[in-house]
């Protein structure tokens, strides 16, 4: 169905991160915040994408703010590096989707939703970093992952999960010995992002707990994060609510944490 | 999202939150009508995977289970909680809960009518007496050894040792339960338990595919345990005339056990026996005799030679009951296939050693049965997709071989679909070994495709 040559063959079809985004992390990372808006004005495509996704409801700006300059301004540099990052995930995302019921709205929002939450929480946890900011915008890669490699296969799939309930991660690590987040680690080695957010999405799969105390911690709230995104309406429609297995005893110890932050009742 | 169906229960499994808004998206319109369509014993919601819920998300399901037993009579609940889940469940719904509450889906699945889990000893404790009696009495009927631990402290007592029981059962709720006819197999005799009053319903109640599946299988002895029946009227005397005229075809006999007429009219025991019908006080008067059990075409699996050959019409669709297999084999194996040889035969098996085998049968527009004979080194590798490991269990390996046949004959099903060409497919029936399969199948004609996949022989037989 699917064998590791073909999954070898779409990471290697991956492009390599734009000069233009390139050049854009690496003035935000001197701190350059004006010289980074500059730069990323260049690319006509990122600096739309900016102005759609911080207009979206869940950044609650009052007036549509339409300068990349101001939005870079209002979001800082860690908001900024989070958003570009956003923004080179959604290069990887089809024309069209297939497997999932989405399309480029939904799935921008998705990313709007995930990281003005992960913000939340990092301001809960009292955690200000920058990288751990950003390492939430590889999260949606691994369902793009799947969208790619699983697109062609879709009756297959959908016979075999008739007969077990298998999500994708486990049919794709049981054929081919590589998980979906395995994947996203190698499109962030690609990518060359900080290494913290490879290790921040391998423990957010919940099937790879880190040694490290603090990256454990941080895979937990991303991976109930997830789960609570993927339990909004929207999104189950759009048949992702069990496109990976959610490991509830994983995120036990942070689960009244987690609900009396986002306030459920 | 649809119900993932294994031994006639239908189990859906949403993760994370359930509250009012996401539970009505689990369920589409089209999910509810295919949900109250399915022929099974039993609709479950798994809450494994489920970290919140409110009475709002549950309801959701409770809409869908009302539509259920409305549409097939299932049974219907939730299962795979823990302590908390099932007395917060129990908080919501108080005295008004009309649905069930299975604490894991083993427990469920030793309140279906799935004939894999019998004469098992299970300790089973519930706080409310009734709740302990109907436990017992359900599961006695489906063929276990239930053994009541009255109070708390009887139950942790006995609880604590383990090892004496297969399945040990708590926070467990049984609401309206199934009106299925239970189904077990003893030996190569299948029992049906019917009960109460017998009236038109019985059409709804009695699974014909399983049924017909049976026959052409190779079972020949079908008992109905009637002792609790009270009366039946017409509907019913038709219905058990038409089973016994259409068992008569494939030489099988029906028999009905513990039936009295005190309340039947006396006439319809001689309609009956007229059809064909045999009458016995005690099951024991048919499973202790084992002459006649013989008589009774018990004593084996033989099958009457089946007079319908493989027509034209078959013989167009091969190519697409053979892409079905192979696709479905290369899919959970990870293989390539090469075709070796295809003709018109009798089944011919050369090499008998280490092969396992599974028949499932396709009717509607065109019916027949597919036999496949399997290395057991293929069924090892489809267990690693569906299981995550290898296995030397054969229990296990032959579960396998039977989802995978289930998963052809889906496949099959779609591919002829396409074609405008409707049908249903029967329960797989698995073989341990190719003698089994032979008493079976024996002198039956049909093609014959010997496959090879990584230069494992494997076969595929295509017959009527």
């Amino acid at each position: 169905m699917i064998t590791k040559d073909k999954i070898d063959e779409y990471i290697h079809k991956i492009p390599p991160a734009p000069q233009a985004l390139k050049d854009t992390l690496a003035l935000l990372n001197a701190g350059e915040l004006v010289k980074a808006s500059k730069v990323a004005q260049t690319d006509l495509a990122l600096a739309t994408y900016l102005k759609e996704l911080v207009n979206k409801p869940i950044y609650g700006f009052a007036k549509e703010v339409t300068d990349v300059s101001q939005i870079f301004g209002i979001l800082g540099v860690a908001g900024s590096q989070q958003t570009v990052y956003n923004y080179m995930t959604t290069l990887l995302s089809p024309g069209k989707w297939v497997l999932f019921k989405l399309n480029a709205r939904t799935f921008h929002e998705l990313q709007a939703k995930l990281s003005k939450r992960w913000e939340q929480i990092l301001e809960h946890l009292s955690i200000d970093d920058k990288n751990i900011f950003s390492s939430i915008t590889l999260l949606p890669a691994s369902i793009i992952v799947t969208e790619a490699l699983f697109c062609e296969k879709i009756d297959d799939v959908n016979l075999l999960r008739s007969a077990k309930n298998l999500d994708y991660n486990t049919i794709l690590t049981r054929l081919c010995g590589v998980g979906i987040f395995d994947i996203c680690e190698q499109i962030s080695v690609k990518w060359e992002m900080p290494q913290e957010i490879a290790q921040i999405i391998q423990a957010s799969s919940g099937l790879k707990p880190s040694k490290d105390e603090k990256i454990n911690s941080l895979g937990k709230w991303m991976h109930l994060l997830l789960f609570y995104e993927l339990s909004q309406p929207m999104f189950i429609e759009a048949g992702l609510n069990d496109f990976i297995d959610f490991q509830i005893e994983y995120v036990g110890d942070i689960y009244e944490d987690f609900a009396a932050l986002m306030e459920i009742t | 999202m649809r119900p993932v169906v294994k031994n006639g229960i239908g189990v859906f499994s949403p993760q994370g939150f359930l509250d009012g808004n996401s539970s009505r998206s689990f369920l589409s319109i089209d999910d509810l009508a295919a949900t109250s369509a399915l022929k099974v014993d039993m609709i479950l919601v798994s809450l494994k995977r489920v970290v919140f819920f409110n009475k709002n998300g549950l309801d959701a399901f409770i809409k869908l289970f009302v539509k259920v037993r409305q549409s097939n009579h299932a049974t219907v609940g939730f299962c795979d909680y823990d302590d908390k889940k099932y007395n917060t469940i129990k908080i919501f719904y108080k005295d008004d809960i009309n649905f069930s509450l299975f604490k894991t889906i083993e427990i469920a699945y030793l309140f279906s009518s799935s004939f894999k889990n019998q004469n098992k000893n299970i300790l089973l404790y519930s706080e409310d007496k009734s709740q302990r009696t109907a436990m017992a009495i359900e599961l006695h009927d489906n063929g276990h050894n239930p053994i009541i631990a009255p109070t708390p402290e009887e139950f942790k007592e006995k609880s604590s040792k383990k090892e004496a029981y297969d399945y040990i059962i708590d926070s467990t709720f049984l609401g309206q339960m199934g009106q299925k006819i239970a189904t077990r197999v003893t030996g190569n005799a299948i029992i049906y338990s019917i009960s109460s009053f017998l009236d038109a319903e019985i059409v709804n109640k009695f699974n014909i595919q399983y049924h017909n599946n049976s026959l052409n299988v190779g079972f020949r002895l079908f008992i109905f345990d009637a002792y609790k029946v009270i009366s039946m009227n017409v509907h019913a005397l038709n219905f058990f005339s038409k089973l016994a005229s259409s068992a008569a075809e494939y030489n099988a006999t029906i028999c009905f056990v513990g039936m009295t007429f005190e309340k039947t009219p006396e006439v319809f025991k001689e309609n009956l026996e007229d059809s064909g019908i045999l009458f016995y006080e005690q099951m024991d008067d048919i499973l202790q005799n084992k002459e006649l059990l013989s008589e009774l075409g018990a004593s084996s699996a033989s099958n009457v030679k089946s007079k319908r050959v493989i027509n034209k019409k078959i013989v167009t669709e091969l190519p697409r009951f053979i892409d079905a297999t192979v696709a479905t084999i290369e899919m959970m194996t990870n293989s390539q296939a090469v075709k070796q040889s295809a003709q018109v035969q009798n089944i011919d098996i050369t090499d008998k050693t280490d092969r396992i085998a599974s028949s499932i049968g396709y009717y509607g527009d065109i019916d027949g049965m597919i036999i496949l004979v399997f290395p057991k080194e293929i069924a090892k590798k489809a267990c690693e997709l569906l299981i995550g490991e290898r296995t030397e269990d054969m229990e296990m390996i032959l579960d396998t071989l039977a989802e995978l046949v289930n998963i052809v004959g889906g496949k099959i099903k779609t591919l002829l679909s396409d074609e405008g060409i409707s049908v249903n497919i029967t329960l797989p029936r698995t073989y341990d070994n190719v003698d089994s399969l032979l008493e079976v199948i024996e002198g039956r004609k049909g093609v014959q495709v010997d496959l090879s996949f990584n230069n494992d022989k494997f076969l595929f037989f295509l017959t009527r």
